[in-house]
């Protein structure tokens, strides 16, 4: 455990050291629920305001994200180099990948809890109350998941831009379609229906009806998920990791 | 001395092409091979498998006469790597990288700092410890980079062309440094395509190429290898007239030019023929200045192997 927390340290000093990251993670979904929140203000009613939907909305987007700083911290070519250094000295393959992921995991939920304080106090958002920790286990879970994904997706295709523009572009297709960006419920019954395609719906729906109606009824199969996902995307890491890459 | 790392039959393919065909060879304790060639001549592929980041698709690699894949996590804690390209992480202090890589080799609390002070010494950079890489210049993050390699002590050094692009001064700290290492009884492999640092540091040299070691020797061994031809310069007194045709008599002389009273003879290198030769100048009455040998250098040892050829 020794070597792995050595390295586990050095992801999260590598991570929280880059001020782009440090924006990314805390700045980006700040202004982002701001921005959305201003500009959409008017649609909403009294009881969910703009600020509280974005405020749940895009911090799921943001958690799709986290697998981006995963596949950077991962591969990207900055760490890449020293990396290789890894796969020569005398540590199992697993600590390498999963030092990574379990990094990426712990900055972006630091991360994000400190954003949604501060949105909470800025913006007022609605995070549940008394039921905010199934919000915050939900984000927890699906954060790791993310994060393994990230990886995951790198060790099969061997390159870290290559992961992160698929990736990129399937989330803000699934945040399009999920209604993380607006509510896609006034553009008719069939886009609403296509609509559970996304991930972003399931997840949605099970906060906000976690925050609003104390109605627990999408919590488990959605936390069950994540776990089931985030074993297979670890397994996927094992089975597709190879040393030779970062050669 | 030990042998520390024994490799035999090494084969690898890629994508159905065979790029390492079979190579043997073996690094004792306190002894520095080179290994040269030219580029894509397989010399990293050779390193990777052996330091089991790739693996062989045939052969066997000892480790003190033990597979190395019965436990390669075990034989990596005796390995050091100085690979090709800088390793490091160029927003940390000189000392942090040496104390994080050392620190995966299990070195902890005084045996780490002990060895990070022995690493940075070593590397001439104990005064820019607190420094950050990204403020080094080219050879101090070379010998960094070997200072990364080094703080836990191997027993086998591999050096990936660890010279690459930095100043004659840094090559020369780290040669000195390869040597000393060497004279404490690290074993090292050292890959390089620099000619002059082979005939520095190396008593033992493999040359390869396309995948296949080519020759293996000393470096005087494998010069006289190559050499059929010696050349002799004879300097003479300049205005003195000379008939070339009783040189040529002289048992394996094969060509004789005489020209401003310098005369080339190329002779067969077999044939001991030196005294014959200037007794046929005295003989012929004529006062000699000087004489040279010319001998063939590594390069041409190298060049005549490898060929001249451009290489992608």
């Amino acid at each position: 455990m020794y070597k792995f927390k050595q390295i586990f340290i050095l992801d999260i000093i590598n991570l929280a050291t880059n001020p782009m990251w440090l924006f990314t993670a805390i700045g980006f979904p700040v202004a982002l629920v701001l921005v959305l929140g201003f500009l959409t203000s008017g649609s909403y009613g009294n009881i969910v305001s703009a600020y509280d939907y974005a405020g749940v909305a895009i911090m799921i987007f943001c958690v799709f994200n986290v697998a981006t700083f995963s596949s950077n911290s991962f591969m990207e070519e900055r760490i890449k180099k020293p990396n290789m250094r890894l796969v020569h000295s005398p540590i199992r393959h697993f600590y390498i990948y999963f030092s990574k992921i379990l990094a990426s995991f712990v900055f972006c939920i630091v991360a994000y809890i400190a954003a949604a304080i501060f949105l909470v106090f800025i913006a007022g958002v609605n995070y549940g109350g008394v039921d905010a920790w199934a919000i915050i286990l939900i984000m927890l879970l699906g954060n790791f998941f993310f994060s393994a994904l990230g990886v995951a997706v790198c060790c099969i295709l061997r390159s870290e831009g290559a992961a992160n523009s698929i990736l990129s572009l399937l989330f803000a297709l699934f945040a399009i379609l999920g209604g993380l960006f607006f509510p896609v419920e006034g553009l008719g019954k069939a886009v609403v229906a296509i609509s559970w395609i996304s991930p972003g719906k399931w997840i949605l729906a099970a906060c906000l009806r976690i925050i609003y109606d104390s109605d627990f009824s999408m919590f488990l199969p959605v936390c069950s998920l994540f776990i089931i996902l985030s074993a297979a995307a670890l397994a996927l890491c094992g089975r597709f990791f190879k040393g030779e890459d970062y050669l | 001395m030990k042998t520390i790392i024994d490799v035999k039959g090494l084969k690898k393919s890629y994508k159905g092409k065979e790029v390492i065909h079979g190579i043997d060879f073996s690094v004792k304790e306190g002894e520095i091979l080179c290994v040269l060639g030219p580029n894509g001549a397989g010399k990293s592929t050779t390193i990777n498998i052996i330091t089991g980041a790739l693996r062989c698709d045939s052969g066997s690699i000892r480790y003190k006469g033990e597979n190395i894949y019965n436990d390669l996590l075990g034989f990596k804690s005796h390995l050091g790597v100085v690979p090709q390209d800088l390793a490091l992480y160029e927003d940390l202090s000189a000392e942090k990288n040496v104390l994080f890589f050392a620190s995966l080799y299990g070195l902890k609390g005084e045996e780490l700092k002990a060895g990070c002070r022995f690493a940075l010494d070593f590397a001439g950079l104990s005064g820019s410890a607190n420094d950050k890489v990204n403020t080094f210049s080219g050879g101090m993050k070379r010998r960094l980079n070997i200072a990364c390699a080094i703080a836990h002590k191997p027993e086998l050094l591999i050096m990936d062309e660890p010279t690459v692009g930095i100043d004659p001064q840094s090559r020369e700290h780290i040669l000195e440094g390869a040597r000393q290492l060497c004279s404490q009884g690290m074993a090292i492999l050292y890959t390089t395509h620099y000619i002059e640092e082979v005939e520095k540091i190396s008593k033992r040299i493999i040359i390869m190429d396309v995948g296949g070691i080519i020759a293996e020797g000393t470096a005087e061994s494998l010069k006289a290898g190559i050499e059929r031809t010696r050349r002799y310069r004879i300097g003479v007194e300049s205005e003195a007239q000379f008939d070339i045709s009783g040189l040529l008599r002289v048992d394996g002389v094969s060509d004789a030019r005489f020209k401003d009273g310098i005369i080339d003879i190329s002779t067969d290198s077999q044939v001991e023929n030196l005294n014959k030769i200037i007794a046929a100048l005295i003989g012929s009455g004529l006062k000699i200045n000087n004489i040279n040998a010319e001998t063939s250098s590594l390069e041409t040892v190298f060049l005549q192997l490898t060929g001249k050829s451009l290489r992608d």
